[in-house]
């Protein structure tokens, strides 16, 4: 009965290829491969074959939809290193940054800096201009942001925080606050804001591998294991729009930036090894039309709140700090967005992708540009490839000095400019 | 710290200061196994000092600018056997890592270095050594053969 059914199947084939055999016979003879090519067995017990087999599921990755693409690169799950924002590591921004293959440049992007610049010759207005907003416009925004600041410190009664909570308990709500009304405000003269979406401690992760190192002992030892790296961040909040941000640099000026290189094993950062799920989520689920990401924002814990550094000593560490957050931060936000656009390690980004973020503890605050150029990370996708990842970091700036007697002195309008054009930023 | 009770005469205010106290604890610089960080130092130090302890310690008495410290305790191996089959343990000890503040490095100094060994111009010793070099060398044998004995052949 199968016989039967075999024979049927084959005789169409077989006419077929009768008539390449003639159409061969007919012309030049080394024209086509008589056979299939000769490729490695994917069940043997030898390097060839674990290569074949790399191979052919990576074809299947590039194959497959979007969300099996996600799940089948996140599926091994082995030990990976957790890697954290907010760290207590020191020197982290140097590990970070060989990790993320980012190159650090001081100073904001001169889309940024180009407005500053504008604002000390024109010694009439003393505050800084923000290209597409009047004066009139300007004030309002700086008399709102006095009363956000006012309504935390000063009409506002509150029991006295938790120990190691002041900052959640209080900048948190202000900051949640000023994120809320200035989007609110901003958005009428950047109208892409209206279709944003604004998401309160929203969970992002990323997942990624890079560099490689032989186990030394154990069943598998000899091999080589890829590291890998786990991001779990939780920032205070995050503005994410429908259209992609314009690049802040072209991708060919990251070939010269220069990345530190960390020779050493991650696990003398210190940094430790879990193994869980892996996860990458830029905050909303696949089919959310909102999937470029706008700003973050940030909040400096408690524990590593520069009054406290201070105490410890360790002041030359609070820029360090603010440095790692925002990179990790950016980097497992903006490489998430990026995997949701089906980019991974063996399909590298055809464009930059784009994200801000500001990082506060309420007086200071820090603003961070990140321009993804790269997810190819991994040892075997990273060997020539020019493209670094660039991260812009300012230092940090004080919004205002203090709260007197329902007043806010000293008003930064420098910072509360930069803070503005971060929101303008449009597609 | 064994407490050793030292019967001191009774300071008065205004005497000189004749005697400093140190905490008889003994700290031993050592070069890590594992390659660290050039600002990391480690040291094996007494089983019940503190990070606290040892931070104060290179502080105050070396002036050492101190980040962060953290200790390990390693589990001395609990295999080795003696003559009568009796398990002998080798003891525990603590480790603490050190990272210096203020961007100072350290690096493990090399305190037996390679001398270089080239005797001198017609010294009895490079005579010898020729001499010995020429003679392995007769002995080798012949390389053709491919470690054939002499006697075997033509």
């Amino acid at each position: 009965m199968a016989a039967r059914i075999r024979l049927s199947l084959l005789v169409p084939k077989n006419s077929s290829l009768l008539g390449i055999q003639r159409r061969v016979h007919t012309e030049t003879a080394a024209k086509e491969p008589a056979y299939p090519p000769i490729v490695a067995s994917l069940t043997a017990k030898s390097k060839s074959a674990r290569l074949r087999q790399v191979e052919e599921q990576v074809k299947k990755i590039r194959a497959s939809p979007l969300e099996e693409k996600l799940s089948l690169i996140t599926r091994i799950q082995r030990k990976k290193f957790v890697v954290y924002p907010q760290t207590f590591a020191r020197n982290a921004d140097r590990w970070y940054q060989h990790f993320t293959k980012t190159a650090y440049i001081p100073g904001l992007p001169e889309k940024f800096t180009a407005a500053a610049a504008d604002g000390p010759d024109a010694p009439a207005g003393t505050r800084a201009a923000v290209p597409g907003i009047e004066d009139e416009a300007f004030a309002e925004i700086r008399s709102l942001v006095q009363r956000v600041i006012l309504q935390e410190h000063w009409h506002v009664k509150r029991r006295r925080p938790f120990l190691y909570r002041h900052q959640q308990q209080t900048v948190g709500p202000f900051l949640r606050n000023l994120v809320k009304e200035l989007t609110l405000r901003v958005a009428l003269h950047n109208p892409p804001l209206l279709h944003s979406s604004l998401d309160f401690s929203p969970a992002v992760n990323f997942y990624w591998r890079r560099g490689q190192r032989i186990i030394p002992k154990g069943h598998r030892r000899g091999h080589l294991e890829p590291t890998r790296f786990q991001i779990d961040d939780r920032p205070l909040c995050q503005i994410r729009i429908t259209e992609r941000l314009p690049q802040f640099a072209p991708l060919e000026s990251s070939y010269e930036a220069e990345v530190p290189e960390v020779n050493l094993r991650p696990d003398l950062m210190p940094l430790f090894r879990r193994q869980y799920d892996n996860h990458i989520f830029t905050g909303a689920k696949l089919p959310d039309p909102a999937c470029y990401g706008h700003t973050q924002f940030h909040l400096v814990p408690d524990q590593f709140h520069r009054d406290r550094m201070a105490r410890l000593q360790q002041s030359d560490q609070v820029e360090v700090f603010l440095r790692a957050n925002g990179l990790a931060s950016l980097f497992a936000w903006t490489g998430a967005q990026a995997m949701y656009q089906g980019f991974w390690n063996h399909e590298d980004v055809d464009r930059p992708f784009v994200s801000q973020a500001v990082i506060t503890d309420g007086h200071f605050f820090s603003f961070f540009c990140y321009q993804l150029n790269t997810v190819a990370l991994s040892v075997e996708t990273d060997a020539n490839n020019p493209r670094k990842n660039l991260l812009w970091g300012s230092e940090s700036l004080r919004l205002y000095e203090r709260v007197e007697d329902g007043e806010v002195v000293g008003l930064n309008d420098h910072v509360l400019a930069l803070l503005v054009h971060f929101l303008m930023n449009r597609p | 710290m064994p407490v050793t009770r030292i019967l001191h005469p009774i300071y008065q205010l205004g005497n000189p200061q004749l005697r400093i106290f140190r905490p008889n604890w003994f700290l031993t610089l050592v070069r890590p196994g594992r390659e660290q960080p050039p600002d990391t130092v480690q040291f094996r130090i007494p089983m019940d000092m503190t990070k606290c302890d040892v931070k104060n310690y290179l502080e105050k008495i070396y002036n050492v600018p101190v980040g962060v410290v953290r200790t390990r305790i390693q589990f001395g191996s609990n295999k080795k056997r003696n003559h009568l089959n009796q398990k002998v343990k080798k003891p525990d000890y603590k480790v603490a890592y050190i990272q210096l503040a203020q961007g100072q490095t350290f690096t493990f100094p090399d305190i037996f270095p390679e001398k270089d060994r080239t005797p001198e111009e017609g010294s009895m010793e490079e005579m010898q050594e020729k001499f010995m070099e020429d003679e392995k060398q007769r002995q080798k044998g012949d390389p053709r053969r491919g470690g054939v004995t002499e006697w075997f052949g033509l």
